[in-house]
């Protein structure tokens, strides 16, 4: 077979630009690490997400100092959580499945972009160094309402990111000479224990109860108060723990004086 | 290869037709051509690569790096 | 009396003009849903709610790559092996058999599709060209597939036969290049459409039909992909058949290198398939060792185009040389410049060059994360089977239109801007879409911008991207309708006696100078069945094993409208336990 040596000449060449393709994409891998979405994780039911441990509850979750896990489900058509609200100079692991068909999870103006497959989870590791925020498209179609399918990403302070959930259950009505029990649950989704008060202002009294809750927990207190105490009337209350603060107002309300709203009383 | 050996195709043959046989035939332009395009492959490559790319931060990163850095 | 083709072989030609005007009716077609995408994303012109958006973007896809250049190719292959053999079709009922279960296939399909627009039916198939399970199309799109590419496998079994009695009468000779060429790809495709078959055959048509539950998501879509990438090459190897052995003839001169063609069309037969796994880089529960091999095959396919692109410009320099061209770049002035089938296919052949480019970054294994269905990969298509392949098949047109009706080429001025117009649509088209896609903009989305975030260019704006787009998109429809005014014209042209010849290029350095080893098909397949299995057996045993053969219980996700309801309610009872009040609010929403 003759070859002429020009073509020859470019046989090399075109090897040379194969093998320099193949070493450039070698040394991002082996180099700078940069790791492809790969079969790390384990399949999960589509189906049972609901019951799943971190997609029944799709979170970012502190599990080292600067360390963070996301666990993200996309499904026609949106992502949950949304916004995901991480920290600047964080290090945040996505883990990433779809509920329904193939989605992808993919943030704009970025690197960061993985496929969603039923039943596949996908696993990335991505730093934020810097305080930004970012849009998050699914880039691959998945219906007749793919092009609403968009979410957030938050990079924000670390002063003010916050880990910690809270909700409060108090109640709106009750008779004089009941109690009025205010439970207060605090959700810490960071790696260390919390230690924190709560604070409860209500009329002219103020209740303090110190909480530990430990990391990755939920722990909940409840401030009984004795309306005998508060007298009969509206009395406005404020429950306040570190930075969070809810109000609202208490009736104590006698039934035999006002008939009409007798029903909605729970007890 | 019997249908090969017909006459040209398309429109006559431009003024000072030749034959030129294997032997004759040098692609130097051919040669020059493609030497532009390895350099502007190469060129685009690394540029593809370093700028857009790596410019295109954060990117996925394993973990066993994260924690030298 | 001509040498035309169709004095040669009149029932062939027949066979090769019922194939082109399919074609051209998918061409068609599939450029009217191409403008009406093209200005109702870029939001110049919209008539349609952008849920509409996807049925048009599947019926745009499957007409064009499917129908379009399928049809097409039968035609030209049809035509290289009765040239190049010197004789016809064994059986021209059994070539009619074949076109007609393709065009059967192919309308069952269309209808399914074009059915998504009314809602007088419950059929519809937006599923797009890649139909990813979960959703689900009607069983009508998938049997018309399973036709269309038996179609196409009878096709090829025609042409080997002609081969094999060829080969009976002629056992000494090589086996002609432009038959090389078709058996090769024929090959090429019987191997890659195992895979689209498994896929629509053992899973989706029967789990459409109700027969079975569930699939499994990741291993129908690695299924696809095993057919998805080598379909890229074999709309291909057509455009480089005819950049072979027709373009050194237009150029006025001589295949620079006969040997060369059957080493390339030997290693996209040997590499084509196991390489679909770069289509998934992004893929979770794909073992990361599996892409990389993917993208090893991947960069090594690159060489036989690389070498296509020298072989093919020193043909076209022979012919400058021949036509007294000289210099280092000078020659390329003597090129026939006027000639739009020249003209059509040197552009498409540019194109390609650029194109080459962007697939050298899509086969990138970790710049994957850059570029991952963005609207990059939509310009680098748009360049390959856009331009490549449909501007070549376009610019072909004008030399075998008069070869198979007998009636000269309506208007060549108009032939020649009809090339150059494509040229620059799919210039301003393609570059905006690269642009675009750099940016992180998505492909296949009905919509410019989103709510929540903007797109942001460094350079210029998305506005001026989306102009580009649609400008690029007006440009190529009038290029289109040049295109079938000609074809048009010349078929209303009257029959004429003064056509070229049939024929194609002859060679600088010929078959004798190629190892015939070359010429064992029965090696070639051979190698291409073990790398197959070598590329495919791990990554397909390990999705099995993770998900199982039926995947994980799913959600049929049939895309009519009225059942979005189905999933919605579905998912509600799925979710309700966990998923807050803005999910059922959503859910609500798409009710």
């Amino acid at each position: 077979m003759n070859i002429h040596t020009y073509e020859k000449l470019w046989l090399v060449a075109a090897m040379l630009l194969i093998v320099t393709f193949i070493a450039t994409i070698t040394y991002g891998s082996v180099g700078l690490g940069i790791a492809m979405v790969g079969d790390q994780q384990p399949t999960v039911e589509p189906t049972e997400l609901s019951d799943d441990e971190r997609f029944g509850d799709p979170r970012v979750e502190q599990v080292g100092e600067n360390e963070y896990e996301a666990y993200v489900v996309a499904q026609t058509f949106r992502y949950q959580p949304d916004p995901i609200e991480v920290p600047e100079d964080s290090q945040v692991t996505f883990y990433v499945t779809a509920r329904d068909v193939i989605h992808s999870f993919s943030i704009v103006g970025t690197n960061v972009n993985t496929m969603a497959i039923p039943g596949e989870i996908a696993e990335m590791t991505v730093e934020f160094d810097e305080v930004g925020e970012y849009g998050v498209v699914c880039n691959e179609y998945c219906g007749p309402g793919h092009h609403d399918m968009e979410g957030e990403l938050h990079v924000v302070p670390a002063e003010e990111f916050d880990l910690v959930d809270h909700s409060v259950d108090t109640p709106t009505e009750v008779e004089p000479d009941d109690e009025a029990e205010f439970t207060v649950e605090v959700r810490n989704r960071q790696l260390d224990d919390l230690e924190t008060t709560v604070v409860l202002e209500v009329g002219d009294e103020t209740f303090e109860e110190e909480l530990v809750v430990a990391g990755g927990e939920t722990a909940e207190t409840t401030i009984v108060v004795d309306t005998a105490d508060l007298g009969e009337g509206d009395h406005d209350w404020t429950i306040t723990v570190d930075e969070f603060e809810e109000a609202g107002t208490l009736s104590v309300v006698d039934p035999d004086a006002e008939d009409d709203d007798g029903g909605d009383d729970d007890e | 290869m019997s249908q090969a050996t017909e006459e040209p195709v398309s429109e006559p043959r431009a003024e000072g037709i030749r034959e030129i046989g294997h032997d004759e035939f040098d692609p130097v332009g051919t040669l020059a051509l493609i030497g532009l395009y390895f350099l502007i492959l190469i060129g685009l490559w690394f540029f593809m690569y370093f700028v857009e790319f790596l410019g295109n931060d954060p990117t996925v990163v394993g973990t066993a790096v994260v924690t030298l850095a | 009396m001509s040498n035309a083709y169709i004095d040669e072989f009149p029932a062939e030609a027949r066979i090769v003009r019922a194939a082109f005007y399919s074609s051209f009716l998918a061409l068609a077609l599939g450029g009217v849903f191409g403008i009406i995408q093209t200005l109702h994303r870029t939001d110049f012109l919209r008539f349609m709610d952008s849920v509409d958006y996807y049925t048009v973007l599947t019926a745009h896809g499957v007409f064009l790559v499917i129908s379009f250049t399928i049809f097409f190719l039968v035609g030209i292959f049809t035509w290289a092996i009765t040239t190049s053999l010197d004789r016809g079709l064994e059986d021209i009922r059994f070539s009619w058999g074949w076109y007609s279960l393709m065009a059967v296939g192919i309308t069952l399909t269309g209808v399914a599709i074009l059915a998504g627009f009314t809602d007088a039916t419950d059929i519809s198939a937006s599923v797009l060209f890649t139909f990813y399970a979960p959703l689900q199309a009607h069983p009508m799109f998938y049997l018309g597939l399973v036709l269309f590419v038996v179609g196409t496998w009878l096709a090829g079994a025609d042409w080997f036969r002609s081969w094999l009695a060829w080969k009976a009468e002629n056992p000494d000779e090589r086996i002609p290049l432009p038959t090389f060429m078709v058996l090769t790809t024929m090959l090429m495709w019987y191997i890659a459409t195992l895979g689209v078959a498994v896929a629509i055959l053992a899973f989706l048509l029967p789990w459409s039909l109700g027969w079975i539950d569930t699939v499994n998501p990741l291993l129908t879509r690695t299924l696809f992909w095993f057919f998805g990438h080598p379909v890229v090459y074999f709309w291909l190897m057509p455009a480089y058949m005819m950049w072979y052995v027709m373009l050194p003839k237009i150029s006025g001169g001589k295949l620079f290198s006969d040997p060369l063609a059957r080493v390339v069309f030997v290693l996209f037969l040997v590499l084509s398939v196991p390489t679909g796994i770069h289509h998934q880089y992004l893929d979770p529960g794909i073992a990361e060792g599996f892409k990389f091999i993917a993208m090893t095959n991947t960069m090594f396919l690159l060489l036989p185009s690389l070498l296509t692109a020298f072989t093919v410009v020193a043909s076209m320099e022979h012919g400058a040389r021949q036509r007294g061209g000289e210099g280092y770049l000078g020659w390329l002035k003597a090129l026939p410049w006027r000639d739009p089938v020249f003209t059509g296919m040197a552009l498409a052949g540019l194109m390609f060059a650029a194109a080459g480019f962007s697939g050298m970054i899509n086969a990138g294994m970790n710049i994957n994360y850059l570029v991952h269905n963005t609207f990059w990969v939509v310009g680098h298509f748009h360049l390959t089977v856009g331009t490549a392949v449909a501007l070549t098949f376009m610019a072909v047109t004008y030399w075998f239109l008069p070869q198979v009706t007998g009636r000269a080429l309506w208007n060549r001025s108009v032939a020649l801007g009809q090339v150059v117009l494509w040229f620059i649509g799919m210039t301003f088209m393609s570059n905006a879409m690269h642009r675009g896609g750099l940016l992180g903009i998505p492909r296949r989305t009905a919509e410019p911008q989103y709510e929540g975030f903007e797109f942001e260019a460094a350079v210029g704006s998305v506005a001026e991207l989306d102009a580009q787009i649609a400008l690029g998109g007006v440009l190529l429809t009038l290029s289109l309708v040049l295109f079938f005014a000609n074809v048009i014209g010349t078929a209303l042209n009257g029959k004429s006696d003064s056509l070229p010849a049939n024929g194609y290029a002859e060679t600088l350095s010929g078959p004798e100078d190629a190892p015939l080893v070359l010429d064992n098909l029965k090696l070639w397949t051979a190698i291409a069945v073990v790398l197959v299995i070598f590329a495919y057996t791990f990554p397909l045993l390990s999705i099995i094993e993770r998900g199982g053969l039926f995947g994980p219980e799913v959600i049929p996700f049939p895309l009519t409208l009225e059942s979005v309801t189905t999933v919605g309610i579905a998912l509600e009872t799925a979710a309700t336990e966990t998923v807050d009040g803005a999910t059922l609010a959503l859910v609500g929403v798409i009710r």
